[in-house]
């Protein structure tokens, strides 16, 4: 892909987001902005900092110590079905650790991998937020609550056919 | 101007500043490695932690404002052993690289360890390991092992050269400061600042990687002559019971490198690259022999022959060098100022893609000492130098001449320290000594008036032009 | 339920959520009122005046916070609602979120109003995903309805407010960090003077409150500053939301009138714990918080004074239920590790530090365990309590020193016998 043209087409909805802030806030659209690209894009590429850079006017350096502090920023693609599974204490307490092997074992990877047919990203995640239905995993943008092993196999059934 | 007590002491505190500020103005040491008193506050070290008299717990220093009546103490058993622990935790993953390291005999961290720690480690686990030896520059090496991440670097790019060529990525201590990924800052001018503030040995200069021992070093009080800005420096060389004996000779008189000496009035602790490099400049092939039309001579034989010169010229035409001394102008002037009509030149331009101005330090004359020079000749010598057509001999003093503009007919006396093709093509070409060779003083372009010291002997072939001018004068006719 | 309700108020259905739900039950008349009859300063008299404690786990007294920002100083306001919720055990302010959006909204234009507030901001975790959802939904509702932009309810009251979300870092819940990271750059805390309430949000006066703190502000303009106080303890007025997890019968969100005794909401309101799974400690607010154990607990009522008292603290409101059985060097190390993933690396204690604790547990779980590690894991903890630029230091303590004090010999056998007393088991009863 070439130079700032993938991010061109998402200036109109940067420009209405930018409305809702006061003026020179600039440098506060960085996270908003970048969230946006990587969920255009499935992550940030070098080109979309160059032309972040240049429709904020914010330092190079900011973009890049944002994308690489914040756990949920990435500048590679990972595969299709993002799965993050909490590992935190409550989650952990209601059988975390065995869902995780389990994943590990069933999709063939240990966390932080990607499958090598591209499908699947396995992580752990700390806490979510959501303890009342532990254990939780995060499948994209999604949560899925209250897990089993069950429910785990049967949903990757269904991410693999769709 | 609230009155504060520091261990016991009153002290007279101002306004608006803080514990840190007032101890260290008053003659109170409280140790610090992210504070700076030129950047703002980051209050991550942790190592300036006071006590206030009563409380049981300590506090940064740099970060708390004084208040009439505070009582502080700087050297309580609970701040020392807490400045202990604090030494405990920025050393647990430090490597002892001092056998190694560049900046061992200068360390903040190695002089703080032993007045404030000096136990071993107290830690089981292995050290967490980072990059080493990393290109930050091209004139800069960046050892992550070795950072403490103060962001002193970080913040001097962002407030002071605002290249905005520093960061930190990722976050806990996986955190590594990186430049920006476009190297910023390499185009940064006063990039090499941040090695002078690295507490630590975590940034080092490339050119000065491994060269010498601190230690073996001595600072020379100098002025750097890139611009007319006349900024502060310390030209390092090696001290004289140092003097190696075995190796090349030629390291007991080359400089080292070159630092900022602080000063208030003109550059405060900062320099620019260019004065990083003047051994670029000084170590230049030198001309140390006497030429008569390109032949070797004598000096003594150059200095007549030159004299005689002068003697018979009736209309002569003087460019006086923008990197002579006020004592040097000064002895023209007296001497041959008024046999000459006289032009102050600018020796050395500004060089492609070198930076012209800016609003830090960096001045468009790319000479030290053009103010100087027009206080002393007056102000008809900043002119553009113009030749008359019966112009019968020019002497030409310092670099940047362009002999083909000079008229055909008149005779030249060349007065140069380096090694130029224009050289043996003056009549009489006077080998001269350079800057690191004497002391004197230049004027900045603001008026501030600063003293240079000798860091080396010259060649005793190589004259002082102070000297020189008198003798080329003697035994003339006087025309004024 | 557990004592009297000021929040949950309504039944939860597929529709309650919404501006129409909202409306049909009495919402944004507290605004339209305030706006014609209330002056700023008035908000903030009867927001000091019912004694609104913060409930993010600092309890700082809500009205004292807003009264250091000096109205009519010719400088933009700032108001941010701190909904990056991210103590482990913690998922209350989430109900607010997903069920009772429009009670934050309403009540963020009543702080706005207060304290002249033009731009408002909620700082939403960036992995929340039906809370955002909602939440976002209600922004356009609210805007859509006048509630929000130029000239609200035709008076001179103008006010924006932006849905910020975070992307992935503990710390950004804390204000300082949260508001680093709204400024658009990596969340790091920042060390005090100056309050964030003199120079905050690009060195803007800026009030910083959980988002169960300000749902609580229409409720107390609505009913008054005295109806408030009725409710709660003297020194404890109001409830607290709790999100409750762990081995514990009914996990969920419950609103805890202050001062309710705890033996009866855990074994009543909250059905207990799993069958065959008894009670060994609590987790009362989030990991940051000292365990407490079973006999600990049960005697407590629920307010800051009571767990002040048995030597821990209310905290955010995150209390997680641990069954017997359950391993307490696994539990630390999973803490531990959570807060060397997650410390931001500014300051030497914590960045050194968590990573040291974390690398001490690690080796004692891996059966290279010395006697002397117990010992300095206590020390660490003592010498980053207050040291630190933000809270993490001191919490990663209280997490470390609570476990230790109360469950050293599960620690003492571990290292001694190089294996867990309990078989590294954290899921109580339950066995891989």
């Amino acid at each position: 892909m070439d130079g700032g043209q993938p991010m061109k087409h998402l200036i109109p909805e940067f420009e209405k987001l930018k409305a809702r802030f006061p003026a020179g806030f600039e440098s506060s659209l960085v996270l908003p902005c970048v969230r946006r690209i990587q969920e255009d894009r499935g992550f940030v590429a070098d080109a979309d900092i160059d032309g972040l850079v240049e429709y904020l006017g914010v330092p190079r350096i900011q973009i890049e110590e944002v994308l690489s502090y914040y756990t949920q920023f990435r500048r590679k693609a990972i595969g299709r079905w993002h799965l993050q599974a909490c590992r935190n204490v409550t989650c952990s307490m209601r059988s975390a650790e065995r869902l995780i092997d389990h994943l590990s074992r069933r999709l063939g990877v240990a966390p932080g991998q990607t499958t090598p047919d591209g499908v699947f990203t396995l992580s752990t995640a700390e806490c979510l937020g959501s303890c009342g239905t532990a254990p939780v995993v995060m499948v994209n943008d999604t949560y899925h609550e209250n897990m089993s092993v069950e429910k785990l196999d049967r949903l990757l059934d269904e991410l693999k056919g769709s | 101007m609230p009155e504060i007590f520091i261990n016991g002491q009153s002290v007279q505190a101002e306004t608006n500043q803080t514990v840190m500020q007032a101890a260290l103005a008053n003659g109170f040491y409280i140790p610090y490695f992210c504070w700076h008193p030129q950047l703002s506050i980051a209050g991550n070290c942790r190592i300036c932690t006071v006590q206030v008299e009563g409380r049981s717990w300590v506090e940064i220093a740099c970060n708390m404002p004084v208040s009439e009546g505070l009582h502080i103490l700087t050297d309580s058993d609970l701040v020392r052993a807490h400045r202990k622990a604090t030494m405990q935790f920025i050393t647990l993953n430090h490597p002892v690289d001092c056998g190694i390291c560049d900046k061992a005999g200068e360390c903040t961290l190695q002089d703080y360890h032993f007045a404030y720690n000096g136990s071993p480690s107290v830690s089981r686990e292995p050290k967490v390991h980072a990059t080493k030896y990393h290109d930050l520059s091209a004139r800069i090496l960046l050892d992550n092992e070795r950072c403490i991440l103060c962001s002193r670097c970080v913040r001097f790019t962002r407030e002071i050269s605002k290249s905005n060529a520093l960061g930190i990525k990722n976050r806990g201590d996986v955190s590594l400061v990186r430049a920006a990924e476009d190297s910023p800052l390499d185009g940064d001018p006063y990039s090499d600042n941040v090695v002078d503030i690295c507490p630590v040995g975590a940034l080092l200069s490339k050119p000065f990687l491994q060269k010498a021992r601190v230690w073996y070093l001595q600072p020379t009080p100098s002025v750097c002559p890139g611009c007319e800005r006349g900024c502060s420096v310390s030209i390092w060389h090696r001290k004289a019971q140092w003097h190696l004996r075995a190796l090349d000779p030629a390291q007991n008189t080359s400089i080292a490198r070159v630092t900022p000496l602080e000063n208030p009035a003109v550059n405060g602790p900062w320099i620019c690259n260019k004065g990083r490099d003047l051994a670029q400049v000084f170590e230049r092939p030198r001309a140390d022999h006497a030429l008569l039309k390109g032949k070797p001579v004598e000096l003594a034989v150059a200095i007549a022959a030159a004299r005689k010169l002068v003697g018979e010229a009736r209309h002569a035409v003087a460019l006086v060098s923008s990197w002579g001394s006020n004592e040097e102008l000064a002895a023209f002037k007296t001497a041959l100022a008024g046999r000459f009509t006289t032009f102050v030149k600018r020796d050395h331009e500004a060089m492609p893609g070198e930076r012209i101005e800016d609003d830090l330090l960096i001045r468009p004359d790319k000479n030290p000492n053009t103010a100087g020079a027009r206080a002393i000749l007056g102000e008809s010598s900043t002119g553009e130098p113009a030749f008359p057509a019966d112009t019968d001999l020019v002497l030409v003093w310092g670099e940047g001449c362009n002999f083909a503009r000079l008229p055909a007919t008149a005779k030249v006396v060349f007065l140069n320290s380096y090694l130029q093709p224009e050289n043996g093509h003056a009549d009489v070409f006077i080998p001269i000594s350079i800057q690191t060779e004497r002391a004197g003083h230049y004027t900045n372009f603001a008026g501030v008036v600063s003293r240079f010291e000798r860091c080396f002997a010259k060649n005793p072939s190589v004259a002082d032009a102070q000297e020189l001018f008198a003798g080329l004068a003697v035994g003339t006719a006087v025309t004024s | 339920m557990p004592g009297k309700q000021l929040l949950m108020t309504f039944p939860v259905t597929a529709t309650s959520h919404t501006l129409a739900a909202y409306l049909a039950r009495g919402g944004y008349a507290t605004l339209r009122r305030a706006l014609a009859t209330m002056k700023p300063e008035d908000v903030t008299k009867e927001v000091t005046a019912s004694g609104l404690l913060g409930h993010g786990g600092a309890a700082f007294p809500a009205g004292r916070k807003w009264g250091v920002v000096h109205l009519n100083d010719n400088q933009p306001h700032y108001l941010c609602a701190n909904a990056d919720e991210g103590e482990p055990g913690t998922f209350k302010d989430r109900w607010i979120l997903e069920n009772a959006p429009h009670l934050l909204l309403e009540s963020m234009l009543l702080a706005s109003y207060a304290l002249q507030v033009r731009n408002a901001f909620v700082y939403i975790r960036g992995e929340f995903d039906l809370p955002y959802r909602r939440l976002a939904a209600a922004v356009e509702e609210a805007y859509a309805d006048g509630y929000f932009g130029e000239r609200i309810l035709g008076t001179e009251f103008s006010c924006d407010v932006v849905v910020y979300r975070g992307a992935g870092s503990y710390v950004c819940g804390e204000a300082s960090g949260l508001l680093s990271s709204l400024e658009g750059k990596r969340g790091y805390p920042r060390n005090r003077p100056p309050r964030l309430t003199v120079q905050g949000l690009f060195k803007r006066p800026t009030v910083v409150n959980n988002v169960e703190t300000l749902a609580n502000i229409a409720g107390i303009i609505a009913h008054g500053a005295e109806a408030y106080k009725k409710v709660g303890t003297a020194k404890c007025p109001g409830t607290q939301l709790v999100s409750i997890s762990g081995h514990i019968a009914r996990p969920g969100v419950y609103e805890v009138e202050y001062g309710y005794p705890m033996a009866k909401f855990l074994f009543e309101d909250c059905g207990g714990m799993l069958p065959g799974q008894p009670l060994k400690c609590i987790v009362p607010g989030g990991i940051s918080t000292k365990v407490l154990t079973a006999a600990e607990v049960e005697p407590l009522t629920f307010d800051h004074q009571s767990f002040a008292g048995a030597g821990s603290s209310l905290g955010s409101g995150g209390m997680i239920a641990i069954a017997e059985g359950t391993c307490m060097v696994r539990l630390l190390q999973v803490m531990l590790r959570f807060y060397h993933h997650e410390s931001c690396g500014q300051c030497t204690p914590c960045r050194e530090g968590m990573g040291w604790m974390h690398r001490i547990i690690d080796r004692i779980v891996a059966g290279q365990g010395q006697p002397e590690d117990i010992d300095s894991l206590y020390r660490i903890s003592r010498l980053q309590d207050g040291m630190t630029i933000c809270g993490m230091g001191d919490a990663a303590g209280y997490a470390t020193v609570g476990i230790l004090d109360k469950y050293r010999s599960e620690f003492e056998y571990w290292i001694r016998e190089k294996h867990s007393q309990l078989e590294g088991n954290l899921e109580g009863a339950v066995h891989a």
